[in-house]
């Protein structure tokens, strides 16, 4: 049996409803994603950078800029003000296991009684103390500038590695600097640490710490004894005395003094880091909002669209209403309110979606997206405050709408 | 401030209404008509179809303007009020009761009863008790929730008058409100409508074709082109 006209106007505006509702709820729910994910990440490593044990870092352009590291620490310890600095290299090596199975891992070349004290509480949870490197002050292998001492071949393993390829204190594994295992060397493994997740630095995942002298000299920069070798880092981490480290100003004038010292290195205080992140997080945060606009400004003129088919549509109800007594302004108010009780629910839904949404990735996702998803942070001011813009924007949206309403000839429509 | 309710003085001072004035189209539906009806009349309006019939219950209900003449209520002229106060005194006093029922579909019966008093902005909890006992009245309190496409004609009409008497209104005016209805329900229809203005001392005006309704009319008006042919009173 054919439905009814009346019925069928009935079913028809309650799909047109829930189009609308659903066309402003995918609109919210994107920036509600990017904004928590990326604010997430961006606050997650802005709370990593603040909890490192160091303030300052040294660095040079190339990935092995700083030419000599062990000296120039010293140097850098001799400073007033300057209570500890830790060389790093960071360079990425093929690590061969028991099973003569590769993988890529990042190895840091550390001086471990150096490097220890620039760990900031939580990162020092993850590793074993003392660090059992064997040589505590890589002074045996290096000693004094050449290569001629006994190295001491040992090393620790990142927990995701040693998890994935069954690597454990006494076991022994190949680190070389190219997948030609002929050019590494055996290490034992004397210890596993646990990385902190990181998503925007390059991730310890796989990582690998052995001492610096070991380093240099098995990727090159060090050619072998008796030679004159670059002693080669990339960074120098610097741990401030706490008197000047607690006050920007202070630690601004030391970063002054390491400059004037090092003239050819970069300074840059841990501060100047963090409000980098800050100003980057921002750009983003502008940039997924300026995305989002653009499905804002789909769903709100999908809005209008049904807003104004709404009203040609109802254009009898809207005569009705007018003579019965209904002022024009009471119909123009009620399809505001119509059109802002349509965005509000679209924005309360789009909040729901994108949460949902962020939940899933955090199932589902890959590794990373898992990770970065976990990381979301939902602010209830932020939602609030989209979910208002929404509902303020859908009255320019039921603007049309109203002029239409307001055009509506009483006696035609009632005709 | 209580809305005034009362039943208007109405008169109609050669008043003419030309639509389409000036061009191809010009239809000239009331020509030089004069009124005046009584607060508490039941005056029943007849004429063929296009004689100008709607057009004279639009110009009284304050729908409509007049091209030319004057529409007074109470002696004052309700060419010189606004729209806005025009709306203002067909919420507050005037009734319409249209051929179609005009019903908003997507509204129940109570909601629909509701409306006027919601443009009056009158607390939910008073239109909720004024909806249903209207409803009761014309005998549909077990049909408040349906929506007017669950509703028979004779029901949707019913539901339309209880609307139109929301407001308590001093004036209503029906058109052809039994021409959708089968004769038991027009007769139940025109019942109604005769109770309920005996019972509140409303002024009744009622477009008809239907020779037994305006019988029951204290007045009776016959309109042909845009003029009063007739004017009977006496029921």
């Amino acid at each position: 049996m054919r439905r009814p006209r009346s019925s069928r106007d009935l079913r028809h505006a309650r799909w047109q409803a829930v189009l609308a509702v659903a066309a402003i709820a995918s609109a919210v729910a994107l920036p509600v994603v990017l904004v928590s994910v990326g604010g997430g990440v961006a606050a997650h490593e802005l709370s990593s950078l603040e909890d490192t044990g160091y303030q300052l870092v040294v660095s040079a352009a190339g990935v092995h800029g700083i030419e000599h590291a062990h000296l120039d620490a010293a140097k850098l310890r001799s400073l007033p003000n300057i209570q500890d600095a830790a060389p790093i290299l960071s360079v990425p090596l093929d690590v061969f296991n028991q099973s003569g199975n590769v993988s890529p891992v990042l190895a840091e070349g550390v001086v471990p009684s150096q490097f220890v004290p620039t760990l900031g509480p939580t990162e020092s949870g993850l590793f074993p103390l003392p660090l059992p490197l064997g040589d505590a002050n890589d002074t045996v292998h290096y000693a004094n500038g050449t290569y001629t001492g006994p190295a001491v071949y040992d090393v620790l393993l990142s927990s995701t590695y040693a998890r994935s390829y069954h690597a454990h204190v006494g076991s022994t594994v190949v680190l070389s600097p190219t997948t030609n295992i002929s050019l590494g060397r055996r290490y034992n493994v004397t210890g596993i640490f646990g990385t902190p997740l990181s998503l925007v630095q390059p991730s310890g995942a796989y990582a690998a710490l052995l001492l610096l002298a070991n380093l240099q000299l098995l990727t090159g920069y060090a050619t072998g004894p008796h030679t004159a070798v670059p002693d080669g880092a990339d960074t120098i981490e610097v741990v401030v005395a706490p008197s000047a480290a607690d006050s920007p100003g202070a630690l601004a004038a030391v970063a002054r003094e390491v400059q004037a010292a090092f003239p050819s290195y970069t300074v840059t205080t841990l501060s100047s880091e963090a409000a980098q992140l800050q100003s980057a997080d921002g750009v983003l945060t502008g940039f997924y909002l300026a995305l989002s606009s653009v499905g804002l400004s789909i769903g709100l003129l999908f809005l209008a669209l049904i807003l104004v088919r709404r009203v040609e549509r109802e254009r009898r109800a809207i005569g009705i209403r007018r003579a019965i007594g209904v002022p024009g302004v009471s119909v123009a108010g009620s399809i505001l309110e119509n059109g802002a009780a349509l965005a509000g629910a679209g924005g309360v839904a789009g909040v729901i979606v994108g949460w949902a949404v962020v939940q899933g990735l955090a199932t589902w996702g890959s590794s990373t997206v898992q990770e970065a998803a976990r990381l979301a942070e939902f602010s209830p001011a932020f939602l609030a405050e989209l979910v208002a813009v929404v509902v303020v924007l859908s009255a320019l949206a039921s603007l049309a709408a109203v002029r239409a309403a307001w055009r509506v000839d009483l006696l035609e429509a009632l005709r | 401030m209580n809305p005034d309710r009362s039943a208007p003085s109405i008169e109609l001072a050669r008043v003419s209404r030309t639509y389409g004035e000036g061009t191809a189209e010009e239809v000239r539906a009331l020509r030089g008509i004069d009124l005046a009806l009584v607060p508490g009349a039941f005056v029943s309006v007849e004429g063929p179809s296009g004689c100008g019939k709607t057009t004279l219950l639009n110009l009284l209900g304050l729908l409509d303007t007049p091209s030319r003449g004057e529409v007074r209520w109470d002696g004052s002229p309700v060419g010189l009020r606004t729209d806005r106060e025009r709306s203002r005194l067909r919420l507050e006093r005037v009734g319409f009761i249209f051929q179609r029922f005009y019903l908003l579909p997507t509204l129940t019966a109570e909601e629909n009863v509701e409306l006027p008093m919601r443009a009056l902005r009158r607390p939910r909890a008073e239109r909720r008790r004024r909806a249903a006992q209207l409803l009761a009245e014309v005998g549909l309190a077990e049909r408040a929730r349906a929506y007017p496409h669950q509703l028979s004609g004779g029901e949707e009409q019913r539901v339309a008058i209880a609307r139109a008497l929301a407001n308590h209104p001093g004036l209503l005016l029906a058109d052809e409100p039994t021409g959708e209805l089968d004769s038991v329900n027009a007769r139940a229809v025109l019942d109604l409508l005769v109770r309920v203005r005996a019972d509140r001392g409303a002024t009744l005006v009622l477009v008809t074709h239907n020779p037994e309704v305006a019988s029951r009319a204290g007045r009776h008006l016959v309109l042909r082109d845009g003029s009063i042919v007739a004017d009977r009173t006496g029921a």
